[in-house]
């Protein structure tokens, strides 16, 4: 059960961290939604580092590898949204692996990065901004 | 006395209508037919003793319910109608997978949704935001309940929903 939980925790520490170039390129209501979406992943990431004590915690990398340059808005929103992909993956692996709270807390995870890949898809004007199953890789 | 209390009910025995038997061994016969026919029969009220339903079965109804909600609003309300219609393809997305991990035959599309009564653009859409958040919920819970090879499908889906909540604002 930890394996999962333990690959959650990793990926909550880089969604923190690339949050932090995706702020620095939006403005206004963007800006703000990137606030609150790092606010979320600290909550997520501090949840599962006092549901994980005890089992040797994974420690927070200096940084993490973007999956491109976050130069500009455009750049900002698809990092954004891959992201809120990448960290609702290790959510919906984690269902599998729990039971009880800890099954509550990864559903809740998994659905809160669902809604903002959602609201990241509606700021890029992606369309549909919704996906069938999030977390699922792709077919 | 002592051969009644080795034979009980001997003399009943012989006293078994045989129209009875007879009755039972035909509805044996039939639940024999609606198994192989259909699966497991989960949809089949016949047999005498009908497998209990799959406790997935109401989150698959709703799949079903709300894709056709959407596909009769995205009909009615073209402004909207590529978002709508995304979702309804969700909701049968998911019909579909439920349907394959349950081992039930694929459901078909439900009837129109439509009430019947022509509503404004936005009540309209309240109307399948009102239904996405019960089926959110009755997700939420599935999946708390579920076994864990069934977990990540069914926490998809309630994730899914959620996200349906979001494009509708």
């Amino acid at each position: 059960m930890t394996g999962e939980l333990t690959a959650a925790l990793s990926a909550e520490y880089a969604a923190i961290f690339a949050y932090g170039p995706i702020g620095v390129q939006l403005t206004g209501a963007e800006q703000a939604a990137a606030r609150a979406a790092e606010a979320a992943h600290r909550t997520l990431r501090d949840a599962l580092v006092v549901s994980l004590t005890g089992s040797g915690l994974p420690p927070a990398a200096a940084a993490y590898r973007l999956p491109e340059p976050v130069v500009d808005r455009a750049a900002a929103l698809r990092v954004a949204i891959s992201v809120e992909e990448k960290t609702a993956a290790v959510w919906r692996a984690a269902l599998s692996a729990t039971v009880d709270a800890q099954r509550r807390q990864a559903l809740e995870a998994l659905t809160g990065c669902a809604v903002r890949a959602t609201r990241w898809r509606r700021f890029a004007k992606i369309d549909p901004i919704t996906v069938a199953f999030p977390g699922k890789a792709p077919a | 006395m002592v051969l009644t209390d080795v034979v009980p009910g001997g003399d009943e025995k012989d006293k078994t209508p045989l129209r009875v038997r007879r009755r039972a061994v035909l509805a044996f016969g039939a639940a024999l037919t609606v198994g192989a026919a259909g699966g497991c029969g989960l949809l089949d009220r016949e047999p005498d003793e009908p497998p209990p339903p799959d406790p997935l079965l109401p989150l698959a109804d709703d799949a079903v319910r709300l894709a056709a909600l959407h596909r009769s609003a995205a009909a009615e309300l073209p402004e909207r109608a590529a978002a709508l219609t995304a979702i309804a393809e969700a909701h049968e997305a998911h019909a579909r997978e439920l349907a394959r991990i349950m081992a039930t035959p694929a459901p078909s599309p439900a009837a129109s949704g439509s009430a019947g009564t022509p509503a404004t653009a936005e009540e309209r859409i309240e109307s399948l935001r009102v239904a996405e958040k019960a089926a959110y919920e009755a997700a939420v819970q599935a999946c708390l309940r579920t076994p864990n090879h069934r977990a990540a499908l069914v926490g998809s889906i309630a994730a899914a929903r959620a996200t349906h909540l979001e494009a509708l604002k």
